[in-house]
């Protein structure tokens, strides 16, 4: 039964790994792998831009001092010597980048630094990297200044970054291509596998067919799903056919029991007697009509109503509707009837007419004195409403087996469960609910 | 009226045996399908009750043998399993009526007196009881010929209280008569009263004795 009870529910399979409405916080497991990938790139490529910048910008500086002293001791070999005092005014006029001045200051060393000139031809500042270095002319102390435009550099030091960045975003974007590529690929039979489970359902009998993959371990684990779910059907379909043995067994010594009942009811009893024998007979009423239903539960599992046809669901009710009226009308309750259209489905015609009168019995059977009941058929869906208890009952288990709300009710406990097992059986939904004073079943066909 | 009970159940067919007897039907017995088979080949029956599972073969044969002899005996078989290709297999091999167990005696006595009218039906196919008449063809029912104006519902229970005659019937037995299968999904039998009270009345009008006895807490009897 416990196997059975699961199949009824199928969210229960759910429940027990997370609850489904927190399903959608979960993230795929491609999602998460990419993550890591993705954090560690955008991490490498943060850091490694701007240390690229400035290690080359320091190996640039490097370059230019070393080539502003060059400057100075090309002057200090070949040019100071040959210099008179008379001949600085001109030096200082041909030539932009190295200019002798005046010691105006005293300097002790050899000074670097970077400084802004006004460029006439460009008409903005410009940086330039400046030697200034204290030299003797003749004996006199004057300054040497020599300076290198950066300008260059700078462009130059910027490009080679943006390329080196590009670069680097192009190789990481094909990783992270090719890597969600092979992963998907990869993953593929597993999520062939997942799909399959979701849509296998242990009661019908269409068996679990996963396919062959080259991946051993997921060969393994499509090798251990088969066998689990060859293993659950063979003893859901055992446990079903003992149901079934078990109800017919039971026929006979009930129809033993029934027929001696029957025999004792000929004999002058006295009103304690007939009082026994009555309470007797309603338990055989009750045994036979428990047993009926599993019969006809299992009966349903076994595919013994395979043949569905066109039917209307307003002949089904309107074939039922004598009856049930004139049992509504002993315990005053009134039976309106709406039907909008004609209703038609498809279903086992046996099927249908036993949907219609379980709903319609627990309409009346659970209704109060001078209620109500009221059919409404629409081109999609058959609702029954009806009053009585002034609470609403519980709807995750009013349609499984043996859960009757009280222990009042006379009810087999088996008729919602079958009207759920042939709604299911038909691609129906049923579903309960409680509203202004009126408990409701709704069948979407 | 004869007919030949082939049960295996020695207690249910004590009680069936016991019940049918004292309304005027004698009652044969077999326990297996070779001593049915022994009987059907010597003797002739108004109706064969035939079970299904016996100790040594399948019901079913019996059914052959009995077309293969030419015999016209009304069958019905009464049977724990009860499914649609079971049900149409009888159907087919000639059986007249089928009746699942477990079954109400007095079901089983109206569906065998039924089956023996329709065999037996010679043009006319009337019961009568004292000063009721009651023509199953024309589905009309005279008092001393005075008719009486019955629904469906109250002819059904007129016949089934008739046939029933002297016997102690549960309001369970009659709701499951007039309703089939459904009223034994119904705890509440109130409507059984209702047709009976208007049974009675419209009798009862017409001129005839009363006949319809309440027992204390049980159901109804047919008092003849």
């Amino acid at each position: 039964m416990r196997a059975a009870a699961i199949t009824l529910r199928p969210y229960t399979v759910l429940a027990i790994n997370g609850r489904p409405d927190s399903a959608d916080m979960k993230q795929k497991l491609l999602y998460k792998t990419q993550k890591a990938y993705m954090l560690f790139s955008l991490l490498i490529l943060v850091i490694s831009a701007p240390l690229f910048y400035f290690l080359i910008e320091g190996m640039y500086l490097e370059e230019t001092e070393e080539t502003l002293e060059l400057h100075r001791k090309e002057f200090m070999t070949y040019h100071a010597p040959g210099l008179s005092e008379s001949d600085i005014p001109v030096w200082n006029r041909m030539s932009r980048d190295l200019k002798i001045e005046a010691a105006t200051f005293p300097l002790k060393r050899d000074s670097v630094f970077q400084q802004l000139y006004f460029d006439t031809l460009d008409q903005e500042h410009e940086p330039y990297r400046v030697l200034l270095s204290p030299v003797l002319i003749h004996e006199k102390p004057y300054h040497l200044r020599i300076r290198l435009s950066m300008v260059e550099s700078e462009d130059l030091i910027t490009n080679i970054v943006l390329l080196f960045s590009g670069i680097m975003l192009l190789l990481l974007a094909g990783l992270y291509g090719i890597t969600r590529y092979f992963s998907k690929k990869l993953w593929h039979p597993f999520y062939d596998t997942l799909n399959q489970i979701e849509h296998f359902e242990i009661d019908k009998n269409s068996p679990l067919v996963l396919p062959e993959t080259p991946v051993e371990e997921f060969q393994r684990l499509n090798t251990a799903l088969n066998n689990l779910a060859s293993r659950n059907s063979l003893i859901y379909k055992s446990q079903q056919e003992f149901i079934e043995n078990a109800a017919h067994e039971l026929q006979t010594p009930l129809a033993i029991f029934q027929a001696k009942l029957e025999t004792l009811m000929q004999q002058r009893l006295t009103p304690e007697q007939a009082d026994v024998v009555l309470s007797l007979s309603g338990s055989a009423t009750r045994l036979n009509r428990l047993n009926k239903n599993l019969l006809l539960l299992s009966k349903i599992d076994n595919q013994n109503y395979g043949g569905k046809e066109i039917i209307r669901l307003k002949d089904v009710i309107e074939k039922m509707l004598g009856f049930f009226t004139e049992q509504a009308h002993e315990k005053r309750i009134s039976v309106t009837v709406h039907a909008a259209c004609d209703g038609e489905t498809s279903s086992n015609p046996v099927l249908a007419e036993i949907v219609i009168s379980n709903l319609l019995l627990n309409a009346i059977r659970h209704n109060a004195e001078n209620g109500v009941i009221i059919i409404s058929l629409e081109k999609t869906s058959l609702s029954i409403s009806n009053t009585g208890p002034s609470t609403a009952l519980n709807a995750d288990k009013l349609f499984l087996r043996f859960s009757r709300p009280g222990t009042a009710s006379h009810g087999s406990g088996l008729g919602l469960a079958i009207v759920k097992k042939i709604a299911d059986l038909n691609g129906w939904t049923i579903s309960y609910t409680y509203c202004e004073h009126l408990h409701v079943f709704r069948l979407a066909f | 009226m004869k007919i030949l009970l082939i049960e295996d159940e020695g207690e249910l067919a004590a009680s069936i045996s016991d019940y049918l007897k004292s309304n005027q039907v004698i009652c044969e017995g077999a326990s297996t399908l070779a001593s049915a088979l022994d009987k059907i080949h010597l003797y002739d029956y108004d109706c064969i009750l035939l079970d299904l599972n016996l100790p040594d073969g399948d019901g079913f044969r019996l059914l052959s043998e009995l077309k293969k002899l030419d015999k016209s005996d009304g069958v019905i078989i009464t049977s724990a399993k009860d499914t649609l290709p079971v049900r149409l297999e009888g159907l087919q091999l000639g059986a007249d009526d089928f009746l699942t167990k477990p079954f109400h005696l007095s079901e089983l006595l109206a569906r065998i007196q039924a089956l023996v009218r329709r065999k037996q039906f010679n043009g006319k196919n009337t019961v009568r009881f004292r000063e009721i008449g009651i023509d199953l063809l024309s589905k009309t029912v005279n008092v001393n010929d005075t008719p009486v104006e019955l629904t469906k519902k109250e002819m059904e229970l007129l016949l089934f209280l008739v046939g029933n005659q002297n016997k102690v019937l549960s309001k369970g037995a009659l709701a499951e008569h007039l309703s089939g299968d459904m009223a034994d999904m119904l705890d509440n039998h109130g409507f059984v009263y209702a047709h009976i009270k208007n049974l009675k009345r419209k009798l009862s009008d017409a001129g005839s004795s009363d006949y319809i006895k309440t027992v204390y807490g049980l159901g109804y009897k047919w008092q003849a």
